[in-house]
């Protein structure tokens, strides 16, 4: 420098202030509702869901009224047992569009270039990623929750032509309708993670629509080769998701707090990546 | 005031950014200028920690930004225009950053208005056009009321008016007091905007210097000199330290002597000058023989040095 620079009277201004985690988790809750495919996905999950249950309800009366169809013997007391589980039931396609949520939340940002203006704003990046972590869990549980104890509400008049109604003090139905919602915050942490991981939207859903759907297809098929397939095939995500839902412990299962216990190590595992990857990296 | 020592970026085997050491004060506007891959976006990108620097380091009033407790509110910048997701509106996008720091609705309001986005905030930004996102991004740089402004190409896409209008707000803001650093390829827009230029070439500083030194001090005076003997005045004005081009049969251009020593020694010899003209120096001239040597995308005609593959620099979109 050849000139003094002017001594630095540099403006202060009210108004703005500090970067707080509150205030990064309502930037998050604003930037999640202010895009459309946001409450797009959430009204699809919430059809597909409660749709699929009443599917599940109203084939769980055939199956009773029809001796044929079910096993030799009729269904017996089973039958009260497996319409406890309807509230749950459209969990497997609901895991699939929270999960597509999830990731297309955070990778829109690396597509459309918005994660360098949130990186501006919060260079900490860390309360970023963990922010529209919470923000996205929430929704998605209360999502899952409100479709659970909706699909129970459309069961009962399905059900009750069969004397399968049932109310929400029977056996696991309300922890069954609650986890629901604790399966797809889980989900939707580990969409986050890999969104941010992988940077994309498509590889992201791919990667979990794969760690859900496809992972158990393949253990399945390799299942009479080795004792060890059968043991990890338990430690699945989606084997996870099933055991934490379950209105009874099924036999060789995990219980429901098993379940989620792993699927809870599954959303930490990739998140804690996530937060050490987004700090290190360029955007 | 932003300063940077030593600040280097490799990505991978190539260097963005080659141990850049400068300062912008406040109170100025600093026109960082150079060609298309010099550099210019990988160095502001560093400033606001979105790259981290392969060596070296670079703080801005006094700490690395991200150590800055109101970043928005210390730095404003303006990196790529459209950093905003197409479906949101340019007024909740403005929303959502102005959250972080609890910058009240009213500053979104105020910024909206002061860069003439108007009623055109409350549409989608996928809808936008290039000057309109340009005044997005000024309108974002400014929702901090921020003391040091980063413009990366700010003028890029805006019509003559939205030109005029970015060149006094850059110097309104730096009469303020703030620091004010803007990145430019071209030279006239700098000419009229910046006090003081930072020119680099190749991830390299080619000059750090108030705009008229850059001018004057960039290049020898030239002049051009008409005579019936330019063979004769040629072998007359040769000396060390002088340059004698011969551009037509009665034409030469002579760089290093002043038009008085040329006409004193065309008098002494009897030569019959018919036409001495000091060459104008323009701003692109002096921005030319700046970086002659450093620029990496070329014009086919001009011949590339060997060796010297035309790459991407970064992850320039």
């Amino acid at each position: 420098m050849s000139t003094a620079a002017p001594a630095a009277q540099e403006p202060r201004s009210s108004g703005a202030g500090r970067v707080t985690f509150a205030r990064v988790l309502r930037s998050e809750m604003i930037k999640t509702a202010t895009v459309p495919s946001t409450v797009i996905l959430l009204a699809v999950s919430f059809a597909v869901m409660v749709g699929l249950g009443a599917l599940v309800a109203w084939g769980t009366v055939q199956l009773v009224n029809d001796p044929a169809a079910g096993p030799p013997g009729g269904l017996g007391a089973s039958a009260q047992s497996l319409a406890y589980d309807i509230p749950a039931s459209g969990l497997p396609f609901g895991q699939l569009l929270i999960a597509a949520l999830a990731v297309v939340l955070i990778g829109s940002e690396y597509t459309t270039g918005m994660i360098r203006s949130t990186m501006v704003a919060v260079p900490t990046r860390t309360p970023a990623l963990l922010a529209k972590t919470l923000v996205t869990a929430v929704i998605s549980f209360i999502l899952g929750v409100l479709a659970a104890f909706a699909t129970y509400l459309a069961a009962q008049p399905i059900l009750s032509g069969s004397d399968l109604d049932f109310g929400l003090d029977a056996d696991g139905v309300l922890p069954s309708i609650i986890n629901t919602g604790t399966v797809l915050a889980l989900i939707a942490v580990m969409g986050v993670a890999i969104g941010a991981l992988l940077r994309s939207t498509a590889g992201g859903v791919v990667t979990l629509v794969g760690a859900l759907f496809v992972l158990p297809i393949i253990t399945g098929l390799l299942s009479g080769l080795a004792d060890w397939v059968v043991d990890a095939e338990r430690f699945l995500p989606s084997s996870a998701s099933a055991a934490l839902v379950a209105t009874r412990v099924q036999p060789e299962a995990f219980n429901q707090a098993e379940g989620g216990l792993i699927l809870a190590g599954w959303a930490v595992v990739l998140l804690a990546a996530a937060v050490v990857v987004i700090k290190k990296r360029d955007v | 005031m932003i300063e940077a020592h030593e600040l280097t970026k490799r990505f991978g085997d190539k260097t963005a950014v080659d141990g850049l050491t400068f300062t912008v004060p406040p109170g100025k506007v600093t026109g960082f200028l150079g060609p298309n891959g010099a550099g210019k976006s990988t160095t502001m990108r560093m400033i606001v920690g979105l790259d981290h620097p392969t060596g070296g380091t670079v703080i801005v009033n006094g700490k690395p930004y991200a150590g800055h407790r109101s970043p928005l509110h210390e730095v404003g910048a303006l990196l790529e225009a459209k950093a905003v997701h197409p479906k949101r509106t340019a007024y909740n996008h403005l929303r959502a950053l102005a959250a972080t720091e609890g910058i009240p609705p009213a500053r979104v309001n105020e910024v909206i208005e002061l860069t003439g986005l108007g009623s055109a905030a409350r549409k989608k930004v996928g809808g936008y056009s290039l000057g309109m996102g340009q005044r997005l991004g000024i309108a974002v740089a400014l929702l901090g009321d921020p003391h040091t402004l980063i413009l990366d190409e700010p003028v890029n896409g805006l019509d003559p008016e939205g030109v005029k209008w970015v060149r006094f707000l850059a110097r309104g803001l730096a009469a303020e007091g703030r620091t004010v650093f803007i990145s430019s390829h071209l030279m006239s827009e700098m000419a009229v905007t910046a006090d003081h230029l930072i020119v680099i070439g190749r991830g390299r500083i080619l000059a750090d210097a108030p705009i008229g030194e850059v001018l004057a001090g960039s290049q020898q005076e030239r002049v051009l000199v008409r005579t019936d003997d330019a063979g004769a005045l040629a072998a007359a004005l040769g000396s060390p330290g002088v340059e004698v081009r011969r551009q037509e049969a009665d034409q030469l251009e002579i760089l290093g002597l002043s038009t008085r020593s040329i006409a004193e020694a065309a008098f002494s010899r009897g030569l019959l000058i018919t036409e001495l003209t000091p060459q104008q120096v323009s701003l692109e001239d002096a921005y030319m023989e700046l970086t002659g040597g450093e620029v990496e995308y070329r014009s086919q005609h001009m011949s590339a040095p060997a060796g010297s593959a035309p790459d991407e620099e970064g992850r320039q979109p």
